[in-house]
């Protein structure tokens, strides 16, 4: 019954996992940019959603919209700030400046916020099912649900419509894009706030599951980096399915073997893995 | 005549570097002396020297290794352990902490031979989070408490015995270090490995062209760089007498980038002057903790999108606009 109760772990695990990495994916994939902010947004998701539901009231399922429009609003700020860099596509200057931007982020939140760890309270979170010896909570079903429905609508919208077309011809060549009368700058634009939306939305559905600290950035994103490596830089469908790995991984490493150490396992396993096949993981 | 004055004007710069090096010994006095400003300047020496290592990666490789925390720590770990467990003296543990501190810088550079931009960078973050993890989980290494109760630095010599008791006595093993840290990225700019790094950087199909052996180059620059970091490790182990797992927190990270990016990258005395102004702002003008990290990222950000040339570009441009 452990087995299967681990299972299910790992799966509810590797959908947060996965939906963490989808903006990051896409941006990678499609706009070959990186955003080392990655992590602070996360946390600043969980926290603008935490804010408003103990300043304001409001329930947890309007704090999700909230906290995914601020975000979102601020990934617009950092793209609109960068916007001279990322048409250079020079990248040794866009992880620093967006590891800055995460910096500042953190000292931010920390005084915003404070330095105490808080519970994102779900109603969901509450609500358990207990079934055959094995238990998840509604949460947990809603996590599931969510990723596999946005990786579903990602992959269409990138392989299937016009924008995504678009979108796809930016990564090709960015200044042949333009003359094919692309606006670029725009298209990063959107593709930067959709990043930031989607980890803002990943961060609302996770985070009820563990507390949240300010300073938790820097270390959340490591498995979104170890995803996005192994899912094949860029790649939707290799997101969704490291994520899953990554999860199982962590459910079950965890269990049988050490907790403390199922990253560092999982990392050594992404180092062998990159000395073995270095190029085989990189689409270009 | 001309040309007497042209070799005279030329040796004069090329003395410049060594006399600036040679003044700056002289700072602490110069500034008034006292606890605080030898603190402070030991903390800069320090702490420049840990950016000097990433400064070898950054400016003349052209990545952004994110896992210099590695050898940071890895440093002042082997002077830590080693000092307390087998009361080793300070050459023996500076000794163990470049052993060290090259020995993960070779895994990690092997590992990462291949990888460019930001899975260069990715791996190496990653790296620096789980060495983190491990060392903050194994009691073996102090766990989450750390080491404490590190000894005072004590370096025995044929011309007498030196005990680093206080931060003033700690200066001039300070200063020494940042000085060969300077003298060796000198040197290493002048050198053959230097002159391929850079064209590995700037023109890597040229680079190969010529025979050059980039994925050596890069694992050497790589190994050599983790040199200076691990030796300010280990000083740093023996100015707080404590080591934790607090070495590997992004500040040193983000600090490293902020003081090689801060003057302009490929300077010098770039990393020195970036440290001090970062610690200086930090130790008197302080707007708490963290205040000071939104002013260390803002200073980041700022500089690589309004002036990425950094603060020597900017005054360097001054000059040529006053001299037309």
């Amino acid at each position: 019954m452990i087995l299967v109760q681990q299972f299910i772990n790992g799966l509810v695990l590797g959908s947060g996992y996965a939906l963490i990495a989808l903006g990051w994916t896409v941006l990678l994939g499609a706009a070959r940019l990186v955003n080392f902010a990655h992590g602070q947004l996360y946390m600043l998701g969980a926290f603008v959603a935490w804010f408003v539901m103990e300043q304001a009231g409001v329930p947890y399922f309007v704090s999700i919209p909230v906290s995914v429009l601020a975000v979102a609003l601020l990934g617009a700020f950092m793209q609109a700030s960068m916007t001279r860099l990322v048409m250079e596509q020079n990248l040794t200057s866009l992880m620093i400046v967006t590891l800055g931007f995460g910096y500042m982020l953190t000292g931010g939140a920390a005084i915003l916020f404070g330095g105490a760890p808080q519970t994102l309270d779900s109603p969901l979170q509450g609500m358990a099912v207990r079934t055959g010896g094995v238990w998840f909570t509604l949460q947990d079903v809603l996590i599931l649900a969510c990723a596999l429905v946005l990786f579903a609508a990602v992959w269409l919208v990138l392989n299937r419509t016009r924008i995504g077309a678009m979108v796809r011809a930016i990564a090709e060549d960015p200044k042949l894009a333009q003359l094919f009368g692309i606006n670029a700058p725009l298209v990063y634009l959107g593709i930067f706030v959709f990043e930031a939306a989607t980890v803002a939305l990943a961060a609302t559905l996770v985070a009820p599951r563990t507390p949240i600290l300010t300073s938790m950035g820097f270390e959340e994103v490591i498995l979104t980096f170890m995803i996005v490596v192994l899912g094949g830089i860029g790649s939707v469908g290799g997101s969704l399915a490291a994520g899953f790995g990554l999860g199982m991984f962590t459910a079950f490493f965890g269990t049988f073997v050490s907790p403390a150490y199922t990253t560092a396992a999982a990392f050594g396993f992404v180092l062998v893995l990159l000395s073995v096949r270095p190029k085989g993981l990189a689409r270009r | 005549m001309k040309d007497r004055r042209e070799r005279s004007f030329r040796a004069a710069r090329a003395a410049l570097p060594f006399a600036t090096l040679a003044l700056l010994f002289f700072v602490p006095e110069i500034a008034g002396g006292g606890s605080i400003v030898y603190s402070t300047c030991v903390t800069i020496a320090i702490f420049a020297v840990m950016a000097y290592g990433a400064d070898a990666i950054l400016s003349y490789l052209g990545e952004v290794s994110l896992g210099h925390t590695i050898f940071w720590a890895g440093g002042g770990y082997a002077a830590a352990l080693l000092s307390t467990r087998l009361a080793w003296d300070g050459w023996l543990t500076a000794l163990a902490a470049v052993v060290v501190g090259v020995s993960l810088a070779a895994i990690l550079g092997l590992a990462t031979l291949r990888t460019r931009e930001f899975v260069f960078s990715l791996v190496t973050y990653a790296a620096a989070i789980v060495a983190f993890e491990i060392v903050f989980n194994w009691q073996f290494l102090g766990g989450s408490d750390g080491v404490v109760g590190i000894p005072l630095l004590t370096l025995t010599s044929p011309v007498g015995d030196f005990t680093g008791g206080s931060n003033e006595e700690l200066w001039p093993v300070a200063y020494a270090l940042l000085a060969l840290s300077i003298l060796f990225i000198h040197r290493f700019r002048r050198s053959r490995l230097g002159q391929e790094a850079l064209m590995a950087q700037m023109n890597p199909d040229l680079a190969m062209g010529l025979g050059v052996n980039i994925q050596k180059v890069r694992l050497m620059v790589f190994v050599l760089s983790a040199v200076p970091t691990a030796l300010a490790g280990w000083l740093y182990a023996f100015q707080r007498a404590y080591v934790g797992p607090d070495m590997f927190e992004a500040y040193f990270l983000v600090f490293m980038l902020t003081a090689i990016i801060l003057p302009g990258r490929r300077v010098l005395f770039g990393p020195v002057l970036g440290t001090a102004i970062v610690i200086v702002q930090q130790t008197f003008f302080s707007i708490g903790g963290d205040g000071d990290k939104i002013i260390l990222g803002t200073l980041l950000v700022l500089v690589l999108i309004v002036w990425p040339s950094g603060l020597i570009g900017a005054f360097r441009f001054a000059l040529r606009r006053l001299h037309r």
